[in-house]
């Protein structure tokens, strides 16, 4: 592996591996302002709302969460507590996010195989959205691949603790915003 | 009741070992309801809410009330709100500290979130607060507590959280949080006074800023009056009158705000693409986190109600027939001893599943113990060891100790426990705002 400018080629794939997801949670999170807005202006001006704006919400909430928590699993920015930290001497901490990440997403794959078979339920009975006709099965398939990213994210982020430190971004401060 | 227990010490343990909470919570609920009933039937349950939860209409709320946060941040609306109270306030024995208290506080009505507050807020006073000579334990605990406000004056992250964990009224909630909220800036106001009478030298006076320029300082507020008014203003039903006929669902003035903020920011030239890109993508970032959390509170909540956690705290306490009050404050010392050890959200997320049907069965009022349970997170900001808006302050700061900034906000939390119990005693002012609502 060659290093240029301090960055891996892999950390540099890992970067565009992030970025897709992260443009699509993006452009759902501002479609979904605007849409907003519209609809209450359209809803007062021309008292017609926009009808479909409900089961849209829906859909981008879900396209916008799922396509982000596989990044910020790999990132680390998961909320955590952090104040024993000091107790554990870098070796030590090293050894305990690898496990806790392994652990964490090999847990996850249970639920995930859950939500896969709950999509190919939806996906049999034909189900529907409302106004636009979009079948649930879609979202619901996308949701249980999100979540098995997801746990593959959290295991290789645990693998990169044991293998490739180097490759572990810093894990960030708790949530910065909801407080 | 003990299975319970046994889960709530596993939670505390498995977060303790730095697994995201949000896993920690999930984990514990799925083999505790597993226990209670079968395997089959909680990784099911488990299932059937990672689908729902992220299409749940009501949370999104929470990313747009983030956006919004956001915007006003790049919006640069911190400057013009401390220029104003510095104007009026600067030439007062500790003015400028007064001016940080009530400009964190007009700053939060744009904002719910109180670390952002004392982020943004720390950039603007601190360097004023340098240049008049303030000590740093006064400038800098006078921006850690001013910027805890920004949970409790609406629009707040919290209080939708709380408003959606319990199915109580967001537009209430929200409401509610305005008088306790006021309150807490004339106590810290107070705080304040009392930390300069003590030591003179920690705050001396400004300049006095003459009439006319207080009222041109003024008009620069008027984008944040502006952006308050239409969101706190939509959901109250301040607009429900013709031609407009509008009151707001919260997420609709989330939506309102966000889109707002988004304009102000744009007219003032404050925003790029990369930029937009940025908060957007932060947003989204935030909000999966809080979305995780979400899920494994809701997991974690389903298992504590199986295991009948609530009904025997409610059987113990009529069995020893302790009074309301005395729970009250009970839970109370309960989260303040939390709040040394938890961050803000996952306190709350772990304690309201099993203290909120406790406290409503006994006759109080949703609405007042979610302003309650946000007072008390308030205090846990700025109590150590983990009093997180003082870590935010370090980190903004750089230059000074935690030991000084908490060593600072002690006249601070006094003034707020001291808000706490007239809170706990009077809820009137919590409710009368709200009681006005239709």
């Amino acid at each position: 592996m060659t290093e240029t400018s301090g960055e891996t080629q892999l950390q540099r794939a890992g970067r565009w591996l992030a970025l897709l997801p992260s443009l699509l949670a993006a452009t759902v999170l501002f479609a979904l302002m605007v849409m907003t807005f519209f609809d209450v202006i359209l809803r007062s001006v021309a008292n017609d709302p926009i009808e479909s704006a409900t089961e849209l919400t829906r859909l981008f909430m879900a396209i916008m969460v799922f396509s982000a928590l596989p990044v910020i699993s790999w990132r680390g920015e998961h909320i955590v507590v952090d104040l024993l930290d000091p107790l554990f001497s870098a070796p030590l901490a090293r050894i305990r996010d690898a496990i806790i990440n392994l652990l964490s997403g090999a847990l996850l794959m249970w639920p995930a195989f859950r939500v896969w078979a709950l999509a190919e339920r939806a996906l049999n009975y034909g189900d529907v959205t409302e106004y636009l006709n979009i079948p649930q099965f879609y979202i619901a398939y996308f949701i249980a691949l999100m979540t098995f990213l997801t746990s593959l994210a959290l295991m290789a982020r645990g693998l990169a603790y044991l293998f490739a430190p180097h490759l572990v971004h810093k894990a960030q401060s708790p949530s910065a915003d909801s407080n | 009741m003990l299975t319970a227990l046994i889960g709530f010490a596993a939670v505390l343990v498995l977060v303790f070992l730095r697994m995201p909470i949000a896993i920690a919570m999930a984990l514990v609920g799925v083999v505790g309801y597993a226990y209670e009933t079968s395997s089959r039937a909680a990784i099911s349950m488990a299932g059937r809410l990672i689908i729902d939860t992220s299409q749940d209409y009501g949370l999104s709320v929470v990313p747009l009330f983030i956006l919004m946060g956001l915007f006003v941040n790049k919006g640069g609306l911190s400057q013009e709100l401390y220029r104003a109270s510095h104007a009026f306030l600067g030439h007062f024995r500790g003015g400028l500290a007064m001016a940080t208290i009530v400009a964190c506080g007009g700053f939060s009505a744009i904002c719910g979130s109180s670390l952002a507050t004392a982020a943004t807020m720390s950039k603007v006073a601190m360097p004023q607060m340098r240049k008049y000579n303030y000590s740093d334990e006064l400038s800098t605990a006078s921006i850690a507590a001013g910027g805890t406000l920004g949970i409790l004056i609406p629009p707040s992250v919290i209080l939708v959280i709380y408003g959606l964990l319990t199915e109580t009224s967001i537009g209430k909630l929200f409401i509610a949080g305005i008088l306790p909220g006021i309150l807490g800036i004339l106590f810290y106001l107070f705080a304040v006074r009392l930390t300069v009478a003590r030591k003179p030298e920690s705050g001396p006076a400004g300049e006095r800023v003459a009439w006319p320029d207080r009222l041109d300082a003024l008009k620069d507020v008027w984008f944040v009056i502006a952006l308050f008014v239409l969101v706190i203003g939509g959901l109250y039903g301040l607009f429900n009158f013709p031609p407009l006929n509008l009151t707001f669902s919260p997420t609709e003035a989330a939506g309102m705000g966000a889109a707002g903020a988004f304009l102000i920011a744009l007219l003032r030239g404050s925003l790029s693409v990369s930029s937009v890109k940025e908060v957007l993508i932060e947003t989204a970032h935030t909000t999966a986190s809080l979305f995780a959390v979400l899920i494994g509170a809701w997991i974690f909540s389903n298992f504590i109600n199986l295991a009948g956690l609530p009904t025997a705290l409610l059987e113990l306490v009529t069995q020893w027939s302790v009074s309301p009050l005395a729970v009250i404050f009970m839970i109370l010392l309960v989260y303040v001893i939390l709040g040394c050890v938890f961050e803000s959200l996952s306190m709350l997320l772990l304690t309201v599943p099993i203290f909120f049907p406790l406290v409503t069965s006994l006759g109080f009022d949703p609405v007042w113990f979610g302003i309650i349970v946000v007072v008390v997170t308030e205090i846990s900001l700025i109590t150590p060891p983990v009093g997180l808006n003082v870590f935010v302050l370090k980190g903004v700061l750089g230059d000074v100790s935690t030991g000084t900034i908490f060593r600072g906000t002690i006249p601070f939390w006094l003034a707020d426990i001291v808000r706490l119990l007239i809170l706990v005693l009077l809820p009137g002012l919590v409710l009368f705002l709200p009681n006005l609502m239709h």
